[in-house]
């Protein structure tokens, strides 16, 4: 009758492998349909005043917190 | 003006077009105005289960494309008047569907019914995207096992970026019914419980089915598992059934079966 304490219960391995993968797969390639739109527009505000290379948006999401992370890449030349 | 619900799952295989026939029986057997509308184009299944193959004339591709219309493509059910059903069509490809003729078919039928079903593909391509784009509320059906919730995660992923309610900041509802729960393994630590499945999805239950081999017998005959009173599943989908139409209705837990308790009980003194 305690058979059921000899190895680890399959159902919790289960949950843990499940949480890690699904966390990973929310944080990639997740993308707004407006992404690109979105893209676009920051690129021509913030080229007004700096000159920009290029821009990258990603959706991070960390336990309960999501957050945009965008990332201005400049040309090099401008201190 | 009727609710338009949409039945995904990620992974093929879960029990996702049994569920859509139960619960729009199970609605039309509450009372109220149904049709359960197959979404799954090349791969028609939905009349199989509700026992009405024979009875396709019209498919839904051909009323999208005015070449019959509702009238003549809906079919009502035998056994149900409030029950009735649009089929999927076999000879096209997924394709076929366009976002304006789906809206147009979608809001012709919320004129027409109080619950409008529509059974998704499997994946999450176009087809799927189709399915969810104009509905109210999604029903999502996993079984408790890895891949299944897994794949879950991606169409609900989905669902929240392509939804038209979501695009116009309002909330697409989701709930969760966890399909073919066997009480023993989920007492022994084997398969995962309702709560873990809940939290790895973060999602809104609406019900459990457990395991009943009843399911494959009535799918033989083209009879949907609510109409056999005793059945398990058929009364866990009843209940989910009642919820969908306002009716409170207490989560039964079939995750405990007396048949486990009693064996576990024997073993002791075994």
């Amino acid at each position: 009758m305690f058979g059921f304490l000899k190895k680890k219960e399959s159902a919790s391995i289960a949950k843990d492998r499940l949480t890690i993968a699904i966390m990973s797969d929310r944080g990639q390639g997740f993308n707004y349909p407006f992404m690109d739109e979105l893209k676009k527009e920051i690129i021509a505000v913030v080229k007004k005043y700096i000159e920009v290379r290029n821009i990258d948006i990603t959706k991070e999401i960390n336990g309960d917190f999501e957050a945009l992370s965008i990332d201005v890449e400049l040309n090099k030349h401008l201190d | 003006m009727g609710i338009v619900i949409a039945v995904i799952s990620g992974k093929g295989g879960v029990g996702k077009t049994t569920a859509t026939a139960n619960i729009g029986l199970g609605i039309a057997i509450n009372g109220k105005k149904c049709v359960v509308v197959d979404f799954d184009i090349g791969q028609r299944n939905l009349d199989m289960i509700l026992g009405l193959e024979n009875r396709v004339v019209y498919d839904m591709v051909q009323v999208m494309d005015g070449e019959a219309n509702l009238k003549q493509a809906l079919i009502k059910s035998k056994v149900n008047p409030n029950l009735h059903f649009l089929a999927a069509s076999q000879t096209k490809d997924k394709s076929v569907l366009d976002s304006q003729k789906v809206k147009k078919l979608v809001s012709d039928l919320k004129e027409e019914f109080d619950f409008i079903i529509l059974d998704a593909p499997a994946g999450i391509e176009s087809g799927y995207e189709h399915t969810i784009e104009f509905a109210d509320a999604a029903i999502v059906v996993v079984n408790p096992e890895v891949s299944s919730i897994r794949d879950a995660d991606r169409a609900i992923g989905i669902l929240d970026s392509k939804s038209a309610k979501v695009k116009n900041g309002e909330e697409v509802l989701k709930w969760l019914i966890i399909n073919r729960i066997v009480a023993n393994m989920v007492q022994s630590g084997e398969m995962l419980r309702s709560e873990d499945i809940l939290e790895i999805l973060s999602i809104k239950l609406i019900g459990k089915i457990p395991e009943d081999r009843g399911v494959i017998d009535a799918s033989n005959q083209g009879k949907p598992i609510v109409l056999d009173k005793k059945s398990i599943a058929g009364q866990a989908y009843v209940r989910i059934a009642s919820r969908l139409c306002g009716k409170k209705v207490d989560m039964k837990n079939v995750e405990i079966s007396d048949d486990g308790l009693f064996k576990k009980i024997a073993g002791i003194f075994k």
